[in-house]
């Protein structure tokens, strides 16, 4: 199964936890519905293309944990606590975290549960989980990272506590920085076994090593749409579930995303809920299944 | 002749929302301050602390509580402790995109409409105010509309702050040019 986890901004959701089913205007997680643009805000963006790859796989749908979180860190704090006394029934095979705010004990708790789990589940980070695995020195006790260029740049600056203290920042990874940050990052016990860097070209890491480069479809205006980073997220999230090999999962996670930023054909102002539709047929081509 | 250093004071906060504020209110009351990463066992991984002089502490302490900004803790570091400062100023990169124009700070990404500044997209960033964020900027005009440092309450969203104040001298500078 896969456990999907991370908090929305809407203050008054509950800590909820049930099955997810993603609509193009309507999310739903066990019995809360989300509906029009918290269908597609922040950590609901991930679980929507994380859904929709797996109607598109054909294979039961994913399971989410999630709670309203505006920045304070309450609903975080909750959020880990509960699942750090459920994880082991709940006995996921695949577990993202996504959108929390970076905390200390609630978060190496919750990992230190997941690993003594009877069989530990494939554990992957973005976003806020990211900055907090390796801020508390937990990212190899995770298996997938999908960082953006400054989050890589951030994992490779053993000094930075988040990207706003990374000393030499980079904006356009090309051949030689991806290899050399990811090298570094991993060297120094910043990176976990997998990465997945996001940018206009896109690059599998395996223990520090680039083994698959991406590059096409390359749709510019993708970069400034909030939210195609977090679906990539989802969409390699339920590959790994459905039982694909991690590296081939990348690759083709990077490959769906890319077509279907082709088949939306957007501009910088398309949003992520006019792109995440586009998802399932992007999976159809890519994956070839039904 | 260099001035002497001084030994310095780090404030630490519970919550990046106080800390956001911290340095606001003590330059409005006239100290000097600087917002540095604090020292690893109380980083977290989304963290800003504020320097000031350690002669300073006790004024500032005060400046701070009477403004509801609230302290973790205060640490009297030794001379010559090096703190990592805030790089932001050297993190900012613009793309044009014809009609729209994108600014990044570090690891946060605002875009904007050329024509009237109409805010469309906002990127980046994992801490959970983000999306929060990016559902209150969408659709108003920089410069008129709310922003990321009164809303947010995280070092993504003072991320987003300095792109947001980029992309608004740009967008200024580029509506004078057509003013004229």
């Amino acid at each position: 199964m896969l456990l999907l986890v991370g908090t929305i901004p809407i203050e008054t959701l509950p800590l909820t936890y049930g099955t997810v089913n993603y609509q193009p205007d309507k999310l739903t997680i066990g019995d809360y519905t989300l509906e029009g643009q918290y269908v597609t805000l922040g950590t609901a963006a991930m679980i929507s293309a994380a859904s929709a790859t797996c109607q598109a796989l054909g294979i039961p749908g994913p399971n989410a944990a999630v709670v309203g979180d505006t920045g304070m860190g309450e609903g975080t704090m909750k959020l880990l606590r509960y699942l750090t006394e459920e994880i082991a029934k709940l006995s996921p095979s695949v577990v993202t975290l996504h959108y929390i705010l970076p905390t200390r004990d609630p978060f190496i708790n919750f990992i230190n549960a997941a690993h003594k789990m009877e069989k530990r589940p494939f554990l992957i980070a973005d976003a806020g989980a990211l900055l907090n695995a390796k801020a508390v020195k937990l990212a190899p006790k995770f298996d997938l990272f999908t960082p953006d260029p400054g989050e890589l740049s951030f994992l490779a600056d053993p000094d930075a506590a988040h990207p706003a203290y990374v000393q030499h920042f980079i904006f356009d990874v090309d051949q030689t920085e991806v290899p050399r940050l990811s090298q570094e990052a991993y060297a120094h016990g910043d990176a976990p076994q997998y990465m997945i860097v996001k940018a206009p070209t896109d690059h599998v890491i395996v223990n520090g090593k680039v083994v698959a480069v991406i590059k096409e479809p390359n749709i510019p205006a993708l970069e400034p749409i909030g939210g195609t980073g977090d679906t990539i997220t989802g969409v390699v999230s339920a590959l790994i579930s459905s039982g694909m090999d991690v590296v081939e999962a990348c690759i083709a996670a990077s490959k769906i995303n890319r077509t279907a930023g082709e088949l939306a054909r957007p501009t910088p102002a398309t949003t992520i809920a006019q792109f995440i539709p586009f998802i399932p047929e992007a999976v159809k081509k890519i994956i070839g299944k039904k | 002749m260099p001035e002497e250093e001084k030994d310095k004071a780090l404030v630490v906060f519970d919550y990046i929302y106080h800390a956001m504020r911290a340095k606001p209110v003590l330059e409005a009351a006239g100290f000097k301050v600087r917002e540095v990463a604090p020292p690893v066992e109380y980083r977290t991984g989304c963290d800003l602390a504020v320097e000031v002089d350690a002669t300073d502490v006790d004024a500032a302490e005060n400046v701070l509580i009477e403004k509801g900004v609230m302290i973790l803790d205060i640490l009297f570091m030794p001379k010559g402790a090096k703190l990592i400062p805030v790089y932001l100023t050297k993190l900012i990169k613009t793309v044009d995109y014809g009609e729209y124009v994108m600014v990044r700070c570090g690891n946060m990404k605002i875009t904007y409409k050329k024509s009237n500044g109409m805010i469309v997209n906002i990127s980046g960033g994992g801490c959970p105010d983000i999306p929060f964020l990016g559902m209150k900027l969408y659709g108003t005009i920089i410069g008129e509309g709310p922003r990321p440092r009164a809303l947010g309450k995280t070092v993504c969203a003072y991320t987003l702050e300095h792109a947001y104040d980029k992309a608004l001298a740009i967008y200024k500078k580029d509506s004078g040019k057509k003013g004229k």
